[in-house]
């Protein structure tokens, strides 16, 4: 594939994700955040994102399953993971753990159950999305292109 | 300011993902950075000796949270600027008595945060 087809992929694949609502303005804040000091920046937040929300998410469904669920231990995850889901710019999962402590401050338990499905699928998406995105990314710079910068 | 030219900045937040995007922006001004995990170790900072310019204090920590952190902090007569930077909206008032000068919600608007660096004159 050429660079400019390259590049009209990584394009459309970004601009799905804000508009499907995966990604935010944060998201364009952080990349405004990468230069030439610091090339590899949204990768390495990204990635620091990845592995601590993926075993959060391990934490938590675990939690769900043990016979004396912790609740306030498993709200101190979803806390952890909604603040860093909003600082990356991971709209729907920082929606689904929004809706998960609004469920917990009404002791509505089940409620709580039912988002820890969402919150997985909606990770799993965001991580699958996003490593798309930044393997576009490395094959444009291998084949000596510029990454397209966006405006949201 | 300290005594030094180049303006010292300690990050106060427990999460390592706000700290690193944070620390990114920061640096971009040339500034020098020190993190701290949470209130206690932010206060130890002070106690050994070190001096900043500016602190960004998350609130929810363990050990001692941000409003704690700020309040001790000014009883220890530290002039640093402090700016709260949160989630939680509810502390702004907390937050504001006990000595910060400005408070943010998070996610910060990288914007707003370089308008509230240019009104401290910590840029030119």
């Amino acid at each position: 594939m050429d660079v400019s087809m390259l590049q009209r992929t990584y394009s459309d694949l970004l601009t799905s994700l804000f508009r499907e609502g995966i990604l935010n303005q944060q998201f364009t804040e952080l990349q405004q955040l990468q230069d030439e000091n610091n090339p590899g920046f949204v990768f390495e937040v990204v990635s620091l994102f990845f592995e601590d929300s993926g075993r959060l998410i391990n934490e938590l469904i675990s939690n769900f399953n043990q016979q004396a669920v912790d609740y306030k231990k498993i709200d101190a995850y979803v806390h952890q993971l909604k603040g860093s889901s909003a600082s990356i710019g991971a709209e729907k999962i920082r929606s689904v753990c929004q809706t998960f402590r609004e469920y917990y401050d009404k002791n509505d338990i089940q409620g709580c159950y039912n988002c820890i499905q969402p919150l997985n699928q909606e990770f799993v998406t965001f991580k699958s999305k996003l490593e798309a995105l930044f393997t576009l990314e490395q094959q444009i710079v291998a084949a000596g292109g510029s990454i397209p910068m966006m405006r949201h | 300011m300290a005594s030094s030219q180049v303006v010292k900045v300690l990050i106060v937040d427990d999460d390592v993902l706000t700290r690193r995007i944070y620390r990114t922006m920061l640096f971009r001004f040339g500034f020098e950075i020190t993190e701290a995990g949470d209130g206690k170790s932010a206060v130890n900072q002070f106690l050994t000796g070190n001096e900043y310019d500016l602190i960004l204090m998350d609130n929810d920590m363990p050990s001692m949270d941000g409003v704690e952190a700020t309040r001790t902090l000014r009883g220890m007569g530290i002039p640093a600027k402090i700016i709260a930077i949160t989630a939680d909206a509810n502390s702004r008032g907390a937050f504001l008595d006990a000595g910060a000068d400005e408070f943010l919600l998070k996610p910060v608007n990288f914007t707003v945060l370089t308008d509230i660096l240019k009104a401290f004159n910590f840029l030119n």
